[in-house]
């Protein structure tokens, strides 16, 4: 009795203290009762080994609980799952607490969020919180990182990342590492210069800072015209990858500011829609590949960097992949940052092709105008903040492509602190004339193995499964599931609106479920 | 025009002049560029639906001293930033403050001009609209048949060579994002055939669609819901319109006077 009741201390002290240690993370792919982390794993793969819900009984799937939240507003959370506890976000900043076995708040946090808070270039979302020991990590539309306690929601530091009257400000989940809580920022469209920082989980300290743009007589420098790397942009506003092994962190860049008029900016404008390699212990970038050199269509490269090694060539290599808002998916080596292949995965106008370094071939006559000039991919391109998923079993790369195209417009280059910088905009073709697809792409060269048509331009992110099914929504409001090997629709749910989110998998009490959020709902499903 | 209107256009003229003179002189001095380049920025992104002018085309005409969701400056800039969802008109996404500007002084420099004669007489276009049948798929002021557009207010959402357009070739312009259902800039009244997997076919037009359902009102003004998993076929009739075409039907003035007749319906004034 004695032993039993100190087992019993021992057991709840442990999940007390250190609730999700690093390890635990790391660990993910071993342990798909959870999800501890934005993209499922650190290789961000969005794939769920759960193969309870599969290809024989996906047709019998049935609503399990569904959760309203509090306030209106464009719902883009990814959840978190944790020992039957799941976190998510509303929006603008809101972090709830809810019970996964019956949707029931636990409990719910809110900022105080001025009224006159700059948010230029997104909505006021969130899209997901991030886990470490006994806490919970969330950025603010006010420029703020904030460490929750997991059990209750109090406040245990809340820093500012940086001044949201100069345009900072964060929508994307942390990346919670060993010892750092890795955040980028959000404001390029209000010409900040962008950054990646990572700061203490226990104190809140910031532990580095890296610029994704360099300041004068940095390396880089030399690709930004006189001072406008001061107004860069380089955004840093989804969540990236990580590496353990190699100790590195791939984060993609946004674009140059202003967006649509590169007059004043000439060259290259390092290191913008770009990836980068950075140390986790210093942020010091090891590489950078650069996908849409000199950008003026908005195509940022924030894009998820997914993780996989394959054997190319007859070697085994350790890459990483990336299918960019330009309409290219693209295979680097993640060691060295070496370009490998890029083909297209939606239709694009503005390329023809690339070199061999990876560098594209632009046609001329395509930068943005007072008329107007056509070009494909549209003004939000071919991939967004969605996420792609990767599955180990099917080594294929899902992708929801937005087949669209924009009239992109010039305007004025004009710079007030905490105001639009931006100098154009585009008019996208809509209706009939735009669709997408989720498209299954052979991970290692991008080739198209199916596509499931969709009627209009998604943006929803997908997930893979053990049970063989990839997992994802419309924008007229179904859920759905196809077979992973042959995009073969299996079921759909018209969920009554708009999915603009993130799926996921986990398991309470023996038992799959898989979550999404539609318009104001985050809605949960499973089995019988 | 309407006792209505006569007064409300002396209002307008009077506090756009009260707003003139509250601005300081730097920036009256630069008003007639400031409309110059919003007329530039106006035909680059706005001319398309609204004509080059402002005088309407697939979109209203703006070259009137009030607009129907544009009572004031304020307004008229959150119509622009915003757009209206579901009737077609797209935010225009991240103009600056300055050019935001610039396209309001513009537009409400269009209100100070007359509105594009239509050379026909209504009264004999509400005869012809009688004669050639149009209420047994039109409703105006609540009566007509159902199946086509309601057009009591078609006059101030369209501009005239887009109704004149709309009656000589439908086909070629069938309305685009002007209802919520479908919305999102969808065509309406597209076309469809719709052969299912048990080799029945209904021939009507889309109400709405996602990629697993779609549903279909037929000839016969009746409702049809198909799942795509049993239907073979969808076919989708671009270019086609279930109205008749009246070109080579009406005399050149017989066509006028209708497009004047659809030109006054503009609700309840």
């Amino acid at each position: 009795m004695r032993r039993a009741l100190f087992l019993f201390i021992a057991l709840s002290t442990a999940t007390s203290f250190a609730q999700v240690p690093y390890p635990r993370i790391a660990g993910s792919e071993g342990a798909p009762s959870d999800w501890l982390t934005y993209s499922g794993n650190y290789q961000s793969h969005r794939f769920s080994a759960l193969n309870e819900i599969n290809r024989q009984n996906v047709g019998r799937l049935k609503p399990f609980w569904i959760y309203q939240v509090r306030r209106t507003g464009i719902v883009e959370t990814s959840p978190i799952v944790v020992d039957g506890v799941m976190y998510i976000t509303e929006p603008p900043s809101t972090v709830t607490a809810l019970d996964v076995r019956t949707g029931r708040p636990l409990w719910t946090w809110t900022p105080a969020i001025p009224t006159d808070v700059i948010i230029i270039g997104s909505p006021p979302v969130n899209r997901g919180v991030a886990v470490l020991d006994e806490m919970v990590f969330v950025g603010t539309v006010h420029g703020h990182l904030v460490a929750l306690d997991a059990k209750s929601g109090a406040v245990r530091w809340d820093v500012v990342v940086d001044d949201n009257k100069r345009g900072y400000y964060m929508t994307a989940a942390p990346l919670a590492l060993d010892g750092r809580i890795i955040i980028g920022v959000s404001g390029a469209e209000a010409g900040i210069r962008g950054f990646l920082d990572a700061y203490d989980p226990k104190s809140g300290r910031r532990v580095w800072r890296t610029h994704t743009i360099p300041a004068a007589g940095e390396p880089g420098a030399e690709t930004w015209g006189g001072d406008s790397w001061q107004t860069g942009g380089g955004s840093a506003w989804l969540t990236g990858s990580y590496d353990p092994a190699l100790n590195l962190v791939y984060w993609g860049t946004g674009n140059p500011g202003p967006d649509w008029n590169g007059d004043a900016r000439p060259g290259d404008n390092l290191y913008t829609c770009s990836l980068i390699a950075l140390n986790a212990t210093d942020g010091k970038i090891k590489w950078h590949f650069q996908f849409t050199p000199h950008d003026t269509h908005d195509w940022d490269s924030n894009e998820i960097p997914v993780l996989f090694d394959a054997t190319i060539n007859g070697r085994a290599r350790k890459l990483v992949a990336m299918a960019n808002r330009n309409a290219f998916y693209y295979v680097l080596d993640r060691e060295t940052g070496e370009f490998l292949t890029a083909t297209p995965y939606a239709k694009q106008t503005w390329a023809d092709g690339l070199d061999a370094k990876g560098r594209p071939r632009v046609r001329p006559g395509l930068d943005p105008s007072t008329d107007g000039v056509l070009v494909f991919p549209n003004i939000q391109g071919a991939s967004n903040w969605p996420s792609p998923s990767y599955s180990p079993q099917t080594k294929l790369f899902y992708q929801a492509a937005r087949e669209m195209g924009t009239h992109f417009y010039k305007g004025e280059i004009k710079y007030k602190p905490g105001e639009a910088f931006v100098a154009g905009g585009g008019r996208a073709i809509n209706g009939d004339d735009a669709w997408g697809a989720v498209r299954a792409l052979e991970a290692t060269t991008g080739k198209l193995k199916w596509e499931f048509k969709l009627l209009s331009p998604p943006w929803t992110g997908l997930l893979s499964t053990g049970g063989g099914l990839v997992f994802g929504g419309t924008e007229e409001g179904n859920f759905f599931a196809l077979d992973a090997d042959t995009g073969t629709p299996l079921w759909d749910l018209q969920l009554g609106a708009a999915v603009k989110a993130n799926p996921i998998a986990f398991a309470v009490d023996g038992r799959q479920y898989v979550a999404i959020a539609a318009g104001y709902s985050l809605f949960v499903f499973g089995l019988p | 025009m309407s006792p209505i209107r006569l007064a409300l256009v002396p209002f307008t003229f009077v506090s756009l002049l009260i707003a003139t003179d509250m601005r300081p002189a730097a920036q009256t001095s630069q008003s007639a560029a400031d409309i110059e380049q919003g007329k530039k920025l106006f035909q680059g992104m706005c001319a398309r639906c609204h004509g080059l002018d402002g005088t309407g085309e697939e979109g209203p005409n703006l070259n009137r001293p009030t607009l129907t969701r544009a009572a004031d400056d304020d307004a008229l800039r959150a119509v622009i930033r915003d757009g209206i969802p579901d009737r077609g008109m797209p935010r225009v996404r991240r103009m600056t403050d300055g050019e935001l500007d610039q396209l309001v002084a513009y537009v409400r420099s269009l209100g100070r001009t007359t509105l594009v004669a239509t050379s026909g007489n209504s009264d004999r276009g509400g005869a012809i609209y009688a004669r050639l049948g149009c209420a047994s798929c039109h409703i105006i002021k609540g009566q007509g048949g159902s199946f086509g557009p309601d057009l009591t207010e078609i006059g101030a959402a369209r501009g005239p060579s887009y109704l004149r357009q709309s009656f000589l070739g439908p086909a070629e312009m069938l309305p685009r994002g002007t209802a919520p259902i479908p919305g999102r800039g969808f065509t309406e009244y597209l076309p469809v055939r719709v052969t299912t997997t048990d080799g029945r076919e209904v021939v009507g037009v889309r109400i709405n669609e996602d990629p697993f359902t779609i549903q279909v009102r037929d000839t016969g003004n009746r409702f049809h819901s198909f799942r795509k998993s049993n239907v073979k076929d969808v076919e989708k009739q671009f270019g086609k319109s279930l109205m008749p075409s009246f070109r080579g039907r009406l005399t050149d003035a017989e066509t006028e006077d209708l497009v004047a007749y659809l030109s006054s319906l503009r609700g309840a004034q």
